[in-house]
């Protein structure tokens, strides 16, 4: 039994945690203050004159709130006409997450957020040729078992037009280590009509794989990751909003993956994405069209587009969210399916080749009396080399997914 | 409009509008529109439809605007115990407010029996008044309600620095053109003068009150404001001011305490959390405006206030 390092995970499961984060902004200061407030301001939620309401001064969530969230990621197992040694069997993920904030004071807020992560399964070692000629997978074997603890607290200060936080934490497995340190402001503008915000992280990881089934040429490596965000959302009607923003990302540092034969990446990663999005909320059905886009750039040659397009329906106190998006990616300028040792810099990672992929999923979210929020999500990934928009040679390791949510939130005055 | 003077103000100091006559046109266009569908006064409006087939089996489709309307009068029924009722105004029969008399004990006793939100039949696409004789009236929110609406339109078109009075009830758009927050008086029920003076910005600041006390009994002047379970007036506070982000809410709160007694009027008032300035019925002044850390707590958009008197 080996563990194996920290991984990024799959592309899109990391962007659907950015797609979250911005269909989900915690507009805190339009929550009231009390229950009977918010017992009558949702009873007019809908109507028009209600939907321009600005933000108001900013100020710390009047109420505390506590979360548990878990999801289960499980990958489909490999193809037999795509595998050549070891178990078809991959990844399965279980996320649980935790979280509380409240207010301190009447200017500040502070949360807690602790993610553990418990993977289990295989993944692809090398890729290789079958006997019929055609690439296959070497897998790692069934028995990788990881656990990643992740722990991080935030502060935040609420001032008139705007807010600032400070994030620091840290995440911790047994052959990989990171500490991170984020800050974040945003502030309105004097119509409350537009919000800017921005954000720096920053964050040093190191690397100590696990000797273990297989053979790992590294003891000990670094990586050092900086990032940079700026966005801007604007009302643009009672019933529509939009949010532009761009990120830079840069990493320095090992960036190969220690538990792949073959892959050497360069020691740099510069990275830029550009996300839209828009949302226009309908009277009579009570439901708002969600609409974004993302483009993503690096300098390994990769790029991607992804589309989203969701229907938030309102059906009493439930809110039901079909979504479908369609992600496609161009290969990295060092990737070939299987790799060329020759070159400088090689790697036979499926999640750095050209392919497609479509998701399609609900969320269920449904308010169970004044406090408690319930929600469920479930989707289908699936992916293929010929649905790219760019031209590439399919990876054999490219793998589809479900994924499904549960998480139960409580708040109290 | 809406029973009451209308006052528009729009600080150009800031931010240059110059196209008043077509937002004029169509906020005026809104009133209108307002008043011709929630009016009881007005026998072609919605309102009355709806009261004229009262026990006749017939029901009257609504859209969405006044069945949310219709909901949040339900929620506050619900919330106030019943006290809100907007199936009360059939009271108003058994009681001559003009010249001051007592109420009919004949005509409460026919009254009563048709007041009670909870017999109303309604769902979200249509709504019946199931007794004949039963009416329902909006006349306690749709003021506020239409200066939200007017509120939201000057947004909409951009302007930045406003304010908007509708019989008595005002809502500020951010602060005045040059900076500061706008200086709103809040009315003496005994004078022409003011008990204190707000600074607001982008809030709203609604007032219900008995300022005319003209049914005397047992000596003791009786308010308008009836309780929808006895049919008789309330002794309850002589006005209340209440602040918050909306002027429905706002004066949704402010009418509830006014249907309460002084002590469960304060209590309802620190349960709704918004600032509120109360004149209890022996005409004590009490409020929470006064007081920079509850108000700041309570509503942070506020800005400090001062006593004008």
């Amino acid at each position: 039994m080996f563990t194996r390092a920290r991984r990024p995970l799959p592309e899109t499961l990391e962007r659907l945690v950015v797609a979250v984060a911005v269909t989900e902004p915690r507009n805190r200061a339009l929550h009231p203050r009390s229950r009977l407030m918010r017992r009558l301001g949702n009873a007019l939620a809908v109507l028009p004159a209600y939907q321009t309401i600005p933000a108001h001064a900013d100020a710390p969530p009047a109420f505390t709130e506590v979360g548990l969230r878990y999801s289960r990621y499980s990958e489909d197992s490999l193809g037999a006409d795509k595998w050549i040694f070891g178990s078809r069997g991959r990844y399965d993920i279980d996320i649980t997450q935790f979280w509380i904030e409240g207010p301190i004071g009447a200017n500040w807020s502070v949360a807690l957020d602790i993610q553990n992560d418990y993977q289990t399964g295989a993944s692809p070692w090398f890729v290789g040729t079958q006997q019929n000629g055609e690439p296959g997978v070497i897998m790692s074997g069934a028995s990788i078992e990881d656990n990643r603890l992740e722990v991080g607290v935030t502060t935040r200060y609420f001032w008139a037009d705007g807010n600032a936080g400070f994030t620091a934490s840290h995440s911790d497995e047994d052959d990989y280590a990171a500490t991170a340190l984020a800050m974040d402001a945003s502030w309105n503008t004097d119509d409350d009509s537009r919000t800017w915000s921005a954000s720096l992280s920053s964050s040093e990881d190191t690397l100590t794989p696990t000797q273990g089934a297989i053979p790992v040429f590294v003891e000990r490596e670094e990586l050092d990751t900086q990032s940079a965000y700026f966005g801007v959302s604007q009302i643009l009607s009672r019933t529509a909003i939009t949010k532009v923003g761009l990120s830079y990302t840069y990493s320095e540092g090992y960036l190969s993956d220690p538990y792949k034969l073959l892959d050497a990446r360069p020691e740099t990663h510069e990275r830029v994405a550009l996300s839209l999005g828009y949302r226009q909320f309908f009277i009579a059905p009570d439901a708002s069209l969600q609409i974004d886009y993302r483009y993503y750039g690096d300098s390994w040659g990769t790029d991607s587009h992804t589309v989203e397009l969701g229907w938030a329906q309102n059906l009493s106190s439930h809110l039901i969210t079909p979504y479908l998006r369609y992600y496609s990616q161009r290969q990295a300028d060092f990737y070939t399916v299987i790799a060329d040792t020759n070159a400088r810099y090689y790697a036979d990672d499926y999640r750095l080749s050209s392919f497609g992929a479509l998701t399609i999923g609900a969320r269920w979210a449904v308010a169970l009396g004044d406090q408690w929020t319930l929600q469920l999500e479930a989707e289908r990934y699936e992916t293929d080399a010929s649905w790219s928009l760019y031209s590439g040679a399919e990876a054999p390791a490219l793998v589809n997914f479900w994924r499904g949510t549960v998480s139960l939130t409580w708040r109290y005055d | 409009m809406m029973g009451g003077p209308a006052c528009i103000v729009i600080d150009t100091a800031k931010r240059p509008f110059d196209n008043y006559e077509p937002l004029l046109d169509a906020l005026l266009a809104e009133l209108t529109c307002l008043e011709t569908r929630y009016s009881r006064f007005r026998t072609d409006s919605l309102i009355s439809t709806i009261n004229r087939r009262a026990g006749s089996g017939i029901q009257t489709e609504i859209d969405t605007e006044m069945s949310t309307l219709l909901n949040f009068a339900g929620e506050l029924w619900a919330a106030s115990d019943g006290l809100f009722d907007i199936t009360s105004g059939v009271l108003r029969k058994a009681w001559d407010f003009q010249r001051g008399g007592n109420a009919s004990p004949t005509q409460l006793a026919e009254c009563l029996p048709k007041v009670g939100w909870d017999l109303v039949e309604y769902k979200n696409d249509a709504i019946y008044l199931p007794l004949q004789g039963m009416q329902i009236d909006l006349g306690g929110i749709v003021k506020e309600y239409a200066a939200d609406c007017v509120a939201a339109s000057i947004r909409e078109a951009g302007i930045t620095s406003a304010l908007i009075e509708l019989a008595g009830d005002v809502v500020v758009i951010g602060g005045q053109g040059n900076g500061k927050p706008w200086q709103i008086g809040i009315r003496d029920p005994d004078s022409s003068g003011s008990l204190l003076t707000v600074s607001l910005q982008d809030a709203a600041v609604a007032t219900s009150g008995n300022y005319a006390r003209t049914i005397k009994h047992n000596g003791r002047a009786l308010s308008h404001f009836l309780n929808p379970r006895t049919g008789w007036p309330v002794n309850g506070p002589i006005t209340v001011s209440v602040l918050d982000q909306r002027c429905l809410t706002a004066g949704a709160i402010a009418t509830v305490a006014c249907l309460k007694t002084d002590s469960h009027a304060q209590a309802w008032l620190e349960e709704a959390g918004l600032p509120w300035l109360m004149m209890k019925s022996c005409g004590t002044l009490i409020d929470t405006l006064t007081n920079p850390v509850s108000q700041r707590e309570s509503l942070t958009s506020l800005q400090t206030l001062q006593l004008s008197h």
